[in-house]
């Protein structure tokens, strides 16, 4: 066996390559005549749902990638298998943090794999109590990641879980209420505040604006922004919505039926889109 | 319908003596055999393998009530041999009617000896307390445990429950004791505060007061936590580095009542619960270990109780 | 150590002089079988005679009853275990179905309480059960002879010694044949699980949950299946006991020298097979879903009750319910486990509780004192 060359650190924080999830038969044979061309993600021979298949990108540090499509194009399967909600059924997820990201961290044990989202990737959900404990207070939910990496000083856990609040903009008289009292924008303000507490190098937000009011979006979005910009995380942004990918990102893949069917630069896309399912989502977001 | 051939069946004089030969002769009045005992002295041992570390066994039912010491009682059963003397203590009181009973029942099953001086007993089986004086080397103490599992008020989920121990995954169970403080200025954990056993373990030490916590600190007996009910047994080996939880800022606090003495002996310096006073409030103490209490008043108890060695071990400890 | 025992002494003086002679336990099985019954149910232990004791020294209270008769089956070394019998062979000598008017092999009331309104009978104890009894004769002949005239559908016989004794066909089978209820779950369970020596708990085999059941309290069974969160919401049909049967199956065990099977004696069951129809997303609601249910003795009402949360079970199988409605099944049902945390808040618990008072006064001294938490950030006391 030849000892591997050391190589440098990659310049990415996250690597995806080959990425599929398969509900149903994994085999090669659900394959065929499901993706855009076919305009079904169901397999025609096994019934298979191909919810994601061949999907390729990376993140560098400070960097935010977009992921768009309707429901059911496969967007939030692909972040659900990088942040290790489930499992994909092929492909490479690699984090720079992790062996210099030579692991194939899809190979890690559930427990391994569970150990990664304490400080390696977060992610923020469209639904706050996915997580959040609504019933444990703001400064509860911060001090769930501080003492899972070891925190063990109330006085200074109350500091961070202050100082990550404070960023968030939640005002520090509401730190010890409650998060069910909270309304949808604080809690989701919480969430990402949460999501940030161990400086997690990768970050990943699933529709992280759907279903709140839109002046309240529009809030959040700004926070995001400025975050992404300030923190220097590498984030993928899942989205419906091009004017989320818009603010929020610089890189966009569009996805349809479980593919990826353009890729590119965001504002360019957005100016110049090229495949017609792209062009149907950007004339829906200027209509 | 399936038919069996079948034969006769043997008559009762063969069927008696081929159960002698299976299975020994009959035994006295029994609680129960060889084997189911040889079964619960495995899972002592293994929970004394991994301590901390709550492991299923199949409960027997026991001639007291699951809840009345019923797992306490298998193990005891388990460990005790005719030169064992055994102490029983319910409260820390030999005297107590669940104490008596159990101690009683014992001993006319295995025909041990009754031991109420602590420093005599081989096995002490307690419920919600450990003795004030401290434990010697060859000493096992069996403590009843109503609830074993520490996580149960956090997560229902027993499978949960087991990743959460598996994965040292505790997060929670800090976050419940910051919320505490939060909403209550203080921990508010009474009695079975959890503890960690040696830097891995999140574990009940069954609902002693915070008094006897220290004690389970590089303990120089043994000490089996036995859950009848819940069919599970763990167990803090001699010389286990034990800890309640607490944050660093938060100092693990024991019951202390300033100005409080046993009315009986004085002894400040002991767990002492309250009694009716003169008026008929409660305003007297008297020491909950009534055995330690006794030999105070006798001159015969030692000037450092197990709580003050076993703080004055941590605070070495930390200095080092 | 004269302490020691004054509190203890009162507990076991039994021979006051008042007391009337205990019955015989001939006596207890005749007037109070179905109580005892229950007591071998919820032991798990075929044991008559024994029972009969436990009940009249329990001074009628199942559970203790129960703790007695089980602790006592612990106390005896496990010489062999009987071979597997089919239910088919069950000798009725109850049977009903109340999902067809006249099922295969027929309906056989047999011995029960029901179909007749009962008042409480004030004659003297004697003359009071006969009346009783020639009632509930009369009021068999008045059901069988309603309507129309089936052939085979045979008129019981009433009384102990001489009741009809046969076994019909389930049916289950009948059933299986037409394809109209779900097939037999793929359980890989051949061993049945032995949930008096492993701990049971979610995820364990089939065979553990219809063992805890089997020996469950019936109360507390009656109310998981009856009364519980668990019953699917909008199914307002309820479930058809497809069959009720109470009678004899054999126990048989394997000769030692032969290696035949012998036949040792038998055993009285209950047993129901239920049928419903709920309906899961993603299932097309084409076959019944089928309960079954099982105990020792004439225990209809825990028969019926198994039967209805086994349907439950299955329903729930494979969905994240799954492991809660197991939980409850495992872990709350037991009559000795579930009355044993009721009969422990009688002990002392004096030093637990002085250390309780003590966080109550020290949380009530720090609310009210200079070092209170602020919702201020940073703030250590």
């Amino acid at each position: 066996m030849s000892t591997p060359v050391p190589l440098a650190p990659p310049t990415w924080a996250l690597k995806v390559e080959g990425l599929g999830r398969i509900y149903g038969d994994p085999s090669a044979a659900s394959l065929a005549g499901t993706g855009p061309e076919h305009g079904t993600a169901v397999s025609p021979a096994t019934g298979a749902v191909v919810a994601a298949w061949d999907v390729d990108f990376d993140v560098a540090p400070g960097e935010a990638l977009g992921i768009i499509g309707e429901s059911g194009s496969g967007k939030s399967t692909v972040m659900r298998c990088v942040a290790g909600d489930e499992i994909a059924t092929a492909g490479t997820i690699a984090l720079r943090g992790v062996d210099a990201g030579t692991t194939n961290i899809r190979d890690l044990d559930p427990s391994a794999r569970r150990r990664l989202r304490l400080d390696q990737i977060s992610a923020v959900y469209q639904d706050p109590a996915a997580g959040l404990n609504l019933d444990v207070s703001a400064g509860g939910n911060i001090a769930d990641p501080l003492t899972a990496i070891g925190w063990r000083n109330y006085g200074r856990i109350r500091e961070r879980a202050a100082q990550l609040l404070s960023r968030v903009e939640v005002p520090l008289d509401r730190m010890d209420d409650p998060v069910r009292s909270f309304s949808g924008g604080m809690r989701q303000r919480v969430q990402i505040a949460k999501a940030l507490a161990n400086d997690p190098p990768v970050l990943l937000l699933d529709e992280p604006t759907t279903g709140l009011d839109a002046s309240v979006a529009a809030g959040v979005l700004d926070l995001l922004r400025g975050l992404l910009e300030e923190t220097g995380v590498a984030a993928v942004v899942v989205s419906h919505d091009f004017g989320v990918i818009e603010m929020l990102t610089r890189r966009v893949l569009v996805m349809q039926h479980g593919r990826v069917v353009e890729s590119g630069l965001t504002d360019q896309l957005l100016e110049d889109p090229q495949h017609p399912y792209s062009q149907q989502l950007v004339a829906a977001a200027r209509g | 319908m399936t038919t069996y051939p079948t034969t006769e069946m043997p008559s009762t004089d063969t069927a008696v003596r081929r159960t002698d030969r299976l299975a020994g002769p009959a035994p006295r009045p029994g609680i129960f055999d060889e084997l189911s005992k040889r079964e619960i002295r495995r899972a002592v041992l293994s929970g004394i393998a991994i301590p901390g570390y709550q492991v299923p066994f199949g409960s027997r039912e026991m001639p007291v009530a699951r809840g009345w010491g019923s797992g306490g009682l298998q193990v005891t059963l388990s460990l005790v041999g005719q030169d064992t003397r055994l102490k029983v203590i319910d409260q820390g009181e030999d005297a107590g009617v669940n104490a008596s009973n159990l101690r009683r029942l014992v001993v006319g099953h295995v025909g041990c000896e009754e031991e109420t001086d602590t420093r005599e007993a081989d096995v002490i089986q307690s419920r919600h307390r450990i003795p004030e004086q401290p434990l010697q080397d060859g000493q096992v103490l069996v403590l009843q445990v109503p609830g074993a599992e520490p996580l149960a008020g956090i997560v229902k989920n027993m499978d949960e429950q087991r990743r959460m121990h598996a994965e040292a995954d505790y997060s929670k169970m800090w976050v419940r004791l910051y919320e505490d403080i939060v909403h209550n200025g203080l921990i508010t954990n009474a009695a079975g505060y959890p503890v960690l056993v040696e830097g891995r373990y999140v574990m009940t030490p069954s609902p002693i007061p915070r008094w006897d916590v220290p004690k389970l600190n590089h303990s120089e007996g043994v000490t089996v936590l036995s859950a009848g009910r819940e069919k599970r047994i763990f167990a803090v080996p001699p010389h286990t580095l034990v800890e309640p939880l607490t944050f660093e800022d938060r100092p693990f606090e024991v019951e202390r009542t300033p100005g409080a003495a046993c009315r009986l002996c004085g002894s400040d310096d002991t767990y002492i619960v309250q009694e009716p006073g003169p008026d008929g409030t409660f305003s007297t103490w008297v020491c909950s270990d009534t055995d330690f209490c006794r030999r105070r008043r006798a001159g015969d108890a030692p000037e450092v109780t197990a709580l003050e060695a076993a703080l004055a071990h941590t605070r070495e400890e930390s200095t080092i | 150590m004269s302490t020691m025992n004054a509190p203890a002494a009162s507990v076991t003086s039994a021979s006051a002089p008042s007391v009337p002679a205990a019955p015989r336990p001939d006596q207890l099985t005749e007037r109070l079988g179905l109580g005892i019954d229950r007591v071998m149910a919820e032991s798990g232990l075929w044991a008559p005679q024994l029972a009969a004791r436990a009940f009249g020294q329990a001074r009628g209270d199942v559970t203790r009853a129960t703790q007695l008769l089980r602790t006592h089956r612990t106390s005896l070394p496990r010489l062999g275990r009987s071979l597997p019998v089919r239910a088919g062979e069950l000798r009725v000598v109850r049977r009903i179905s109340s999902a067809f008017r006249n099922p295969p092999g027929g309906q056989v009331l047999g011995r029960t309480l029901d179909y007749v309104g009962r008042l409480l009978d004030l004659l003297p104890e004697e003359e009071g059960r006969q009346r009783a009894v020639l009632a509930s004769e009369s009021a068999h002949e008045h059901h069988d002879h309603h309507g129309h005239e089936h052939p085979g559908h045979e008129h019981p016989q009433h009384g102990h010694e001489d009741e009809v004794e046969r076994a019909p066909g389930h049916v289950l089978s009948v059933f299986r044949e037409m394809d109209i209820v779900a097939p037999p779950g793929d359980h890989d369970d051949p061993e049945p699980y032995d949930i008096t020596r492993h701990p049971a708990r979610p995820g364990v085999p089939r065979s553990a949950l219809l063992q805890t059941m089997a020996r469950a309290d019936t109360g507390a069974l009656l109310y998981l299946w009856y009364g519980s969160e668990w019953k699917p919401g909008g199914q307002e049909a309820h479930e058809v006991p497809g069959e009720l049967r109470h009678g004899f199956l054999p126990i048989r065990v394997e000769h030692p020298h032969t290696g035949r099977p012998v036949t040792v004696g038998d055993v009285r069951v209950s047993e129901v097979v239920s049928f419903h129809s709920l309906t899961r997303a993603s299932e097309l609601p084409r076959h019944l879903d089928v309960g079954y249910g099982m105990c020792f003795g004439h225990n209809e009402r825990k028969a019926i009750s198994m039967a209805g949360a086994d349907i439950l079970l299955g329903h729930y199988e494979g969905t994240e319910r799954a492991a809660g409605l197991q939980h409850d099944v495992l872990l709350t049902l037991d009559g000795l486990d579930i009355t044993g945390y009721t009969e422990h808040q009688k002990l002392p618990h004096h030093a637990e509780y002085r250390s309780v008072l003590e966080r109550a006064t020290a949380a009530a001294a720090h609310q009210a004192g200079p070092h209170r938490t602020g919702p201020h950030p940073g703030d250590t006391a």
